[in-house]
Order: C-alpha cells, then structure tokens, then sequence
C-alpha cells in the first residue's frame, strides 16, 4: 500500500471499546451487525435511536443489551397509553416534614433511557421527551434540572400500521438521530439463536464493558474528528435534495443535517479514521435521514418509501472534489 | 407592433451590404427615410386591421408619397401630395439614376437619380419583408428578399461582403425571427421553460420569465451561426468568395486543374482609373529605357457586349522556372526581334493580382514561387501565389516589323484559335456595315488595321471620356454610331470587334501603360491601367494597336505603335528596322530554334516520364483532397493530442514525488504540492476510465469507486490494491486534515490501467487512444462554460431591464 497514515492514540482506544462493546451487544444479538453499528454510532453521536419493527425480533433485547454493556444508570419505561408526561419527567410531591414540595426524579434521569414501545403512549405523553433529548435537561414546576451525560434514548415502536399505536409526531421523530429496522434475522443466526439462548436470557450473562467515563472520552474523541468543508457542503447538499425533492412533501430539518455530520464523525471514528467521507454520509443517510420525511402523495400512491427515494438521492447527488473538472 | 419594426430594422440592416457600391452617404439616409415610411405604412395597416394582401399596397404608397417628398417635392402638392409634375419628374429621375447605374462602375456617385432608385428598392424589400413577416407571418421567408438584398453587392463587386456588415444584417434577421417567435409564444400565454443554469436564481423577476430560456437559446443558436458563418469561411481557404462571383472571366475552360479567382478585369480598370489619388503599382527598369505596355490579361472572348477571358491553363512544363516559355503564336523567324531585359518590382499594396504584369512577348522570366505560362496568351499567373510585392525580371523578345513588312503578308490566312475571330450573329448590322465601309479601301489585313486606328484616333472624331457607356448589347453601337466617348475600354473594345470583321484575329489586353519615368525608373501607377487591343498577323504573332486617344486629352501615357502609324506613302520607314534591329536583334536569329529546342527537350521529358504527365492537372486537385484529408485528421486528432499532453504533464507532475526524496516532514510541508500530484492521479484515472465507456457515477466516492471496478471486473489482488491505493490517497487528499505521506502512484496507475484494458474491447482502446471521449468531454465542459457566461451576461441584462421597469 502506499498510503500510510498514523491515527491518532486516542481513536486507537476507541476503536478497541467499541468493538468490546459491539462484541457484548453481539453476544445477545445474533447477526445484525449493521444495527449494532449503527447503534454504536448514534451513541457516540450523542443522539437518540429509533427501533423500528414488527413486534418481536428483538428491538427491547437491542437496547437493554446497549444499555447493560456500559457501565452506567438505566432507566427503562415501557409505553402504555395511559402513561402521563410526569411519569417520565418526575414530579413535584409535597413533602409533609420540610413542609416543602420535593422534586421526585423521574426514569428519565439516568444516562440510557429505554422507552419501550414508545408509539403506544398518547402524543401528549410523547412529547414530554422533547425537552429532554434536545436539549438535555427537563423542567418541571418552572424548575430547569440538568441531564449527566452521556445521555441517550433508545426508543422501540412497532411499524404505525399495527393497532393500538399513535404515530409520533415530526417534532419527536426529527429528534432521534437515526431510526434502524432490525429486520427478520438469517436461519443460522435464528438456530444460533435457538441452540445458545433457548433456556437462559443471555441478558442475564451480560457484564459491563465500558464506564460512563470511558463513554464520555469516545464521544470527546469523536467531536474531533474532522469534517472538511467538501464534506460538510455534500451534507448539505444531500439534505436540500430531500427538500427539492418532488417525492417529498417534507424535507429534512437543518437539525437533521447537524445529526447527519455527528453521525458520520462517529461513523468514521468507529472505522478508525479521524477524518469524514462521503461514504460515512452515504452509508448513514437513509437510517438518519429517512424517518423525518413525508412522501408526497403521489410517492404514496406509487408506494415508494422515503428510504427509496433518500436512497435515490444518494445515487444522484454528486460527491464533492476538489478538482475542478 | 414589434414584428413591424423588427421587419423594417432587418430591412435596413441588409441596406448596410449596399454600402461598398456607393461613393457618398446621401443614399443611406434617403433609405433609412424609406424604411421609416414603410415600418410607418405597416404599423398604420396594423391598427387599422387591414386585410394582409392591402397592406403592401399602402406601403406602396406611402413609399411614392415619401419619395415625391424626398425628391420632388417642390412639384408636388404641399410638398407631399404627388401631382402630374412630381410624377413626371419622378419618372423622369428614375431614367437618368438608372442609367447613372449604367454608366458608371461600382462605387458609383449617389447622384439624385442613383439615390431615387436605391431608396426606392430599398422600400421595395422592406415592403416585401414586411408582407412575409408581419402579414402572412412567415418570418423566415422574409429572409429572401433580404437575400435579394445581400446579393447584389455580391455580384457587382469583385471583394467579398465585408463581415461587420453582413454580421449587422444577420442580427437585423434573427432580430426580427426573434421578434416572430416572441409574438409567437406571446400569443398562447407563457412558456413553460426551465432554464439550464443549476444555481437557483433566486425569485423569479415578475414577467420577464415566459419564453425565457427558449429566446435564450434561440439567440445562442442565432448567435453560433453568425460567428460560424464569418469565421468558417476565413478558415477554409478553399472557399475564397471571390470566385463564385467573377464577371467577365472563363467559364469556358474544361473545368480540369486548379481554378483561379480573376475579378472582372474591366471592373477594376475602370476603378483603378476613377481613383482620386494615383497609386503606383509597380515599378521597372529595362535593358534600353524605352517604357513599355505590360499586359496583364488578354481578353479572346467576345458575347457581343463585352470581352471576357477564357480560363488560361498553365501545365506545369510551364512553369516560369522550367526555363524558356512556350513560342509566342505566329512569331516567324523571319520577323526582326528585339530583346530585352526588364525588371520589375510590384507595389506591397497589390491585392489579389494572381497575374504577373509583362511586356509581351515574354520569353523568359525569373521568379519566386510556381507560376505558369498559358502556351496560347502567354498569361503568366498562379493559383497559389499572389503578385503583391514581387520583384522578377523577364527577357522579352519584341517583334520589330516593319509597315513593309507587314504589308507583304497580305491576304495570308491567319493561322490561330477560330475564338480569335468569333463575333456574335446578333452584332448590330450597323456595324457590320462601319466595319465594310471603313475598310473598304484597304489594301490588305495591315492596312485595314491602321485606318481602323486611324479612325478611332483621329478621322471618327472620338473623344476621351472616362464616363461609360455600360456593357448593353447597344453601348457597342452607341460609342461607334452616335456617342464616340468613352475610354479605353471601349476603344479597345470596339477597335477588336471591328477588327475581327474585318478577319483580322483580335484579342484585348488589359494591363498598365509604361508610365513615366522617376528617378531612373519607370514608375506605373494605377492611373496608367489600359486596355488595348492586340492584333494578329500571320508571321509577326500578335501585335498591340493603340486606339485610344493619348495625352492631356486621353490617357496620358499611352503611345501609339510606330507599326501602326499611317505612311504617307510607302517611304522607306524600313530605316527603322536595321536602326533598332541592328544594335541588339543580331543573335536573335539562332537563339530561336535554340528555344524551340530546349522546349522539345522539355516536352520529351515529359512524354517520358508519361505517369507525371497524365496526372500533372490532376495532381493538384489530388494533392488538394490529399492535403484536406490530412488537415481533417490533423483536426480530428487534436482531441488525442491534448489527451496525450495532459496524460504526459500528469505522469510527469506523478513523477515529481516520486523523484522527491520522501519523508513525512517534506510531505506535510509541502500540501500544494502533494494534492497536485494525487489529483492529477485521480484525474487520469477519471478519465481513463470514460475513455474505457466505465464512467465514474459522480456520485461515487473514490473508495466506492475503487469497490465496485474491484468487484465488476475481478481485478487481481494486485490492480485492485493499486486502484485501493489510489482511492485511498485520493480520499484523504481530498477529505482528510492532514493527508499523511503519500507514495508514488506512477505505478500503480499502470497497473490498474494495464488490468482494466485486458476487459475492455479493442475497439474501445483504440477508440481511447485516437478519438478520447474524456477530451470531447473536457471540450463539451469548455462550451458550457462559455454558455454559462451567456447565461450570466443574460442574467445582468434581465436585473437591468427589471431595475429599469422598477424605477
């Protein structure tokens, strides 16, 4: 090869924990490392993921096994539709002894938050993540309570077609940085999956691999990784395509274009490299891009999903040079 | 509205072509009042709604008012209304411009009556544009009538239509198809149209977008075609204008070798003599300081108005350096000559004179460059050589006869070319019968030539007149029955045909006189251009008569013949003969058959070497299809040159980092120079492959790239981390802060290139090599650039127009 490069110490330690990681998570999961690495990357992105899928091919096994291979506080919530927004935020309960009213955490005060099944809690309920995964912080009673970091939403839904589920709304959806389908495993991996986890939960056998400290270096060294303005104006033109687009009667949001860079940084970091390509944007394009877009009507008409038509996009977008040709 | 003025702007736009044919402007504002009158009838038929076939009639009309105004308007009623008087007169002024037209040669004074009929022809196009475009709306059509237009300067003048003009006249027509396809598209609402430039140009400018992009590239194609129609013919040489449209000249020839462009002789004799201020045209010194005619064309052809040149051949035993030229045509030994050397220097400011000015008979001549004698005039010309600033000398030998001498051929019978002596049967009887009468008491052919001379110099009473009488069949009659004034022309004319009925062979010769003499050499100026007519006698060839009256009075340098000088009686004028004959004619004599010889010597030469004979007037032309085919290939190569130019500077600047001594430090010291080398990698790889027909997608990342050629074409490890390689310095040249130590690439392009042409076809490599897509590609890239800046300069010129409605 003629190309040698020296990556920086830092990416080298990264690299190594996330594959500890992925290998733990991949203990519980059997053959769907796309998702484990996408999973991988939305964390260390500093984002939220979307699980989305029929009932039972292991969504809620994904997240809890992100979750019990860090080192760190797990709060799990599972949706129902009765579910009210304090019940997620905490609440302010009066204290008889201090005379005073108390504020009662609630499970979103942990470093992962699974909420599970999150579509079939109202909208009203939905939306009391907002304030949370943006901006990491939850007010209650005019009270500002800051969220640890590192702090991330791995939320679960079943595809909205299915009964008893209300559909997130765009406000909450452009929230999660990427939405993953964990898809029907292959037969080897289902009879893998058959002949080693058929009596015990594997969840159980799972140990911690990293520390919360540990996670929150990952994260500082993937802000580090750099995006070159050829890069950065692709991403760009990547997201306006999907606003031009005649498929599409919503575009992606500015925010998502700024999830969309993140993402390819730890994209690119968890390659073990310290600076972006197009191909990190390709490669994460429809999982970051997609679940914020409504087709148009006539998209719906002929069937074609947003992930079509982002995937469309990618092949006509043209990759940025520097040469003048 | 639009369409009416654009159709009288298109009218007047072709009125520029007429420029040339005019010595003064007063025409070009008449005209532009003519085309105001019409544009003005149109917009009044227009808004008056009338039926398309009364239009021109008012147009018509307020053509004739205008011109009552314009020219008689002291006879008309209010200046305006035409009476009786105008009409006559108007009538009247139409006869004298046209024949004002006939009488003078191109540029022509705009006197009233040529200003009358240009005006008026002028209103006549734009009538006609103006019915095609606006009435009928067949806006194309109207290109006909403007055709019209541009054709008469185009069969008058010897020059080609100048280009700023025919450029203006150009733009007045798209500017009127424009007009119609904007009323066009105006007609069925807004076009829906998307123009071609990619960056958004922001809100659209309120009702400046219908038909947009389509007047935009109308106007590009517009636009192209006028650049390629000026530009296009200056490149190919072969297409020179010039010699679609000379007068007077050849048209009999078989048709066989190389043609040449001859403007009309008469045409630029009768320009030549009207120039206010006399040029010289050449200079010359000679071997006894006796200045001479120097014969240009000779004229054989008569058509019964005027004389015009069969197209001389010139074989290349011809050639003016294959030594002596052919025998000049019924020089007998027997006739005294004279020989003499001349010198001659053409003026730098000659154009287009592809004949060399000689005195005849030419025997020899040294000269630069491939020109050729014709064996029966002695015409010296070239196809490929122009005169301008020439310097050559030539031997002539002169005859020297004698009136005796002539005398004694008598009644021989001319032995040459019946064309000598052809006359058309429809030549006017009256001159037939002032041919009979003049010489009917002629002794012989000599003296038949002598008292036709005679009556044109002294007994018709003719006088020297530099106003023509035209070329119509009656001019002819006209200068020898009734007018007797002219010019050289038509006394040499005249004296040929009269000749030629009287069965002496004739031939006009155009050329210069011998001038005057400064400084030591004789100095011929454009003022010394002549015509005169060249008589045949059998053993004495041709000799040149002199009709036109010399002196203050007539052409100022011409000189009559001594030969041809009326004898008293018959004196012992033979004194002349041994006075000239004796100093410098002695070894003329065995020097002829030594001539004639060599000649044979060259003709068996050339009858030995029979291939280069038979192909010696083809060659040329195949030598012209060899050399345009070559030009073609050259042309068509160019696309493989500039890919191998850029092919070899990027191998080279690979090259460059492989000679640097390597080192991380040098690497990153240096970024512009690493880039340089890995774009240029790039760069070949991108366009090695479009010339393999496996394009790049462009939105295929250097390592995708890299991934699917691997797959695609299962390339070995070895080309497959080669082209890894590349990508991957490409990559972080491209994406990477710091793009880390670079290796050569010299190599693994090889190998890449070297694996990727085993999978594609022979055809498609050889294509690559000869006929690379990539370059057309980079040429195509070139035209969008420079449509691009089309597109800017619209852009501004819309903002403008926007901020001019704004304000």
């Amino acid at each position: 090869m003629a190309v040698t490069h020296d990556v920086p110490p830092q990416l080298d330690e990264l690299v190594s924990t996330a594959h500890r990681i992925r290998t733990a998570i991949e203990s519980v999961i059997e053959g769907k490392s796309d998702a484990v690495r996408l999973t991988l990357t939305v964390l260390l992105s500093e984002g939220h993921l979307l699980i989305e899928d029929v009932p039972g091919v292991g969504k809620t096994m994904l997240a809890k096994a992100l979750a019990r291979s860090i080192d760190c506080p797990v709060r799990r919530v599972q949706f129902t539709p009765d579910l009210l927004p304090s019940d997620i935020t905490g609440v302010s309960a009066y204290n008889q002894q201090t005379r005073e009213f108390e504020f009662k955490p609630g499970p979103i005060f942990a470093n992962i938050v699974v909420g599970d099944e999150i579509n079939r809690a109202s909208p009203k309920t939905q939306s009391a993540l907002l304030e949370c995964m943006e901006e990491h912080q939850v007010t209650v009673d005019g009270d500002t309570y800051r969220l640890d970091a590192p702090f991330m939403v791995i939320a679960t839904q079943n595809p909205i077609e299915m009964e008893g589920t209300y559909p997130l709304p765009e406000a909450q959806r452009d929230r999660f940085t990427a939405r993953v389908a964990m898809g029907y495993p292959e037969p080897t991996a289902e009879l893998e999956m058959l002949d080693v986890h058929g009596g015990t939960s594997p969840l159980d056998e799972l140990e911690p691999v990293a520390t919360t400290a540990e996670v929150r270096a990952l994260i500082e060294a993937v802000r580090g990784v750099y995006v070159s303005q050829a890069v950065k104006k692709y991403a760009i033109d990547l997201v306006v395509a999907t606003r031009h687009s005649p498929d599409l009667r919503l575009g992606a949001s500015p925010r998502s274009t700024l999830q969309l860079v993140r993402a390819a940084r730890a994209h690119a970091a968890l390659a073990g490299r310290d600076y972006v390509i197009p191909d990190d944007l390709q490669d994460l394009a429809i999982p970051v891009l997609a679940h914020r877009l409504l087709p148009s009507v006539e998209a719906q008409g002929q069937r074609r999903l947003p992930e079509h038509v982002v995937s469309e996009l990618v092949r006509r977008v043209p990759v940025p040079e520097t040469r003048a040709s | 509205m639009r369409l009416t003025i654009a159709s009288g702007a298109a009218a007047f736009t072709a009125a520029f072509l007429l420029s040339p044919l005019f010595g003064g402007g007063n025409w070009f504002w008449t005209s532009l009042g003519a085309v105001l009158a019409v544009m003005g009838a149109g917009l009044l038929s227009s808004r008056l709604a009338l039926p398309a076939w009364a239009a021109p009639l008012v147009g018509l009309a307020v053509t004739w008012i205008y011109l009552t105004f314009a020219f008689t308007s002291d006879k008309a009623w209010a200046l305006l209304v035409p009476t009786k008087e105008s009409v006559v007169e108007l009538v009247r002024l139409l006869g004298v411009g046209w024949a004002d037209i006939q009488r003078y040669a191109a540029p022509v004074p705009d006197t009233e009556g040529i200003t009358l009929l240009t005006a008026s022809g002028v209103a006549l196009i734009a009538i006609v544009v103006d019915l095609f475009a606006v009435r009928l709306r067949r806006a194309a059509l109207a290109g006909l009538p403007l055709l019209a237009l541009a054709m008469v300067p185009a069969t008058i003048l010897p020059d080609p239509i100048s280009w700023p003009a025919f450029i203006l006249a150009a733009l007045g027509f798209i500017g009127l198809l424009v007009a119609d396809g904007h009323e066009r598209v105006g007609r069925w609402g807004r076009a829906v149209l998307v123009r071609r430039t990619r960056v958004p140009a922001g809100p659209p400018a309120a009702g400046s977008m219908p038909a947009n992009g389509l007047r935009l590239s109308g106007k590009r194609i517009g636009f192209a075609a006028i650049a390629m129609a000026v530009l296009l013919p200056a490149l190919l040489p072969a297409m020179e204008p010039v010699s679609f449209f000379t007068f007077g000249v050849g048209g009999t020839g078989a048709g066989r070798g190389n043609s040449i462009s001859i403007p009309n002789p008469i045409a630029n004799l009768k320009g030549q003599l009207e120039l206010p201020e006399p040029q010289e045209v050449l200079s010359y010194t000679n071997s006894d300081n006796i200045p001479r005619y120097l014969r240009i064309y000779a004229l054989d052809t008569f058509d019964g108005q005027q004389f015009g040149m069969t197209e001389p051949k010139g074989a290349p035993q011809n050639r003016t350096d294959n030594g002596p030229l052919p025998e000049p045509t019924g020089l007998g030994a027997g006739t005294p000559k004279k020989n003499v050397v001349t010198d001659i220097r053409i003026s730098d400011q000659i154009e287009r004179l592809a004949f060399l000015p000689l005195p005849y008979p030419p025997r020899q001549i040294q000269v630069d460059g491939d020109w050729r004698a014709d064996v029966d005039t002695l015409m010296v010309f070239s196809t490929r050589e122009e005169a301008a600033g020439l310097e050559y000398q030539v031997q002539t030998s002169e005859p020297q006869p004698t009136a005796d001498l002539l005398d004694s051929i008598g009644d021989r019978e001319p032995n040459v070319d019946p064309r000598y002596l052809e006359v058309p049967d429809s030549l006017s009887p009256e001159v037939r019968q002032l041919a009979a009468d003049l010489t009917a008491e002629a002794g012989s052919r000599y003296e038949a030539a002598v008292t036709l001379q005679r009556f044109f110099t002294t007994d018709g009473g003719f006088t020297y007149n530099l106003r023509t009488q035209g070329h119509s069949a009656s001019a002819l009659r006209d200068f020898l029955l009734r007018d007797r004034a002219g010019y050289c022309e038509q006394f040499a004319a005249s004296m040929a045909v009269l000749a030629r009925l009287v069965g002496i062979p004739s031939r006009v010769a155009i050329g210069y006189t011998g001038g005057v003499q400064l400084a030591g050499r004789w100095s011929v100026g454009t003022n010394d251009s002549h015509s005169w007519p060249e008589l045949y006698f059998e053993g004495v060839g041709w000799l040149p008569f002199e009709p036109t009256p010399a002196g203050a009075a007539g052409q100022g340098s011409a000189r009559v013949p001594e030969y041809s000088q009326p004898r008293p009686e018959a004196t012992a004028v033979a004194t002349a003969a041994p006075t000239s004959g004796a100093s410098s004619v002695a070894d003329d004599t065995p020097q002829d058959p030594q001539a004639r010889r060599n000649i044979r010597e060259l003709e068996a030469e050339g009858q030995a070497a029979a291939g280069t004979v038979d192909v010696d007037e083809s060659m040329p032309l195949i030598g012209m299809i060899g050399i345009g085919a070559a030009a073609l290939a050259l042309v068509l190569l160019i696309p493989a040159a500039i890919r191998l130019v850029t092919r070899t500077r990027r191998v080279r600047s690979l090259g460059r980092d492989d000679a640097e001594p390597s080192g991380d430090r040098a690497a990153t010291a240096s970024p512009g120079r690493q880039p340089s080398a890995v774009v240029a990698a790039w760069a070949e790889l991108d366009d090695l492959l479009y010339d393999y027909g496996i394009a790049r997608v462009p939105s295929e990342s250097p390592r995708a790239l890299a991934r699917r050629l691997a797959e695609q074409y299962e390339l070995e490890d070895d080309p497959a981390a080669a082209l890894a390689s590349i990508a991957a310095a490409v990559e972080r040249v491209l994406y990477a802060r710091n793009p880390g130590r670079i290796g050569p690439m010299r190599q693994d392009l090889r190998t890449v290139r070297k694996a990727l042409a085993a999978w594609v076809p022979r055809g498609r490599r050889v294509r690559a090599v000869l006929l690379p897509p990539s370059t057309l590609r980079r040429l195509r890239g070139f035209g969008e650039r420079l449509l691009d800046g089309f597109d800017l300069l619209e852009t501004i010129r819309l903002r403008w127009t926007a901020a001019q409605k704004g304000s």
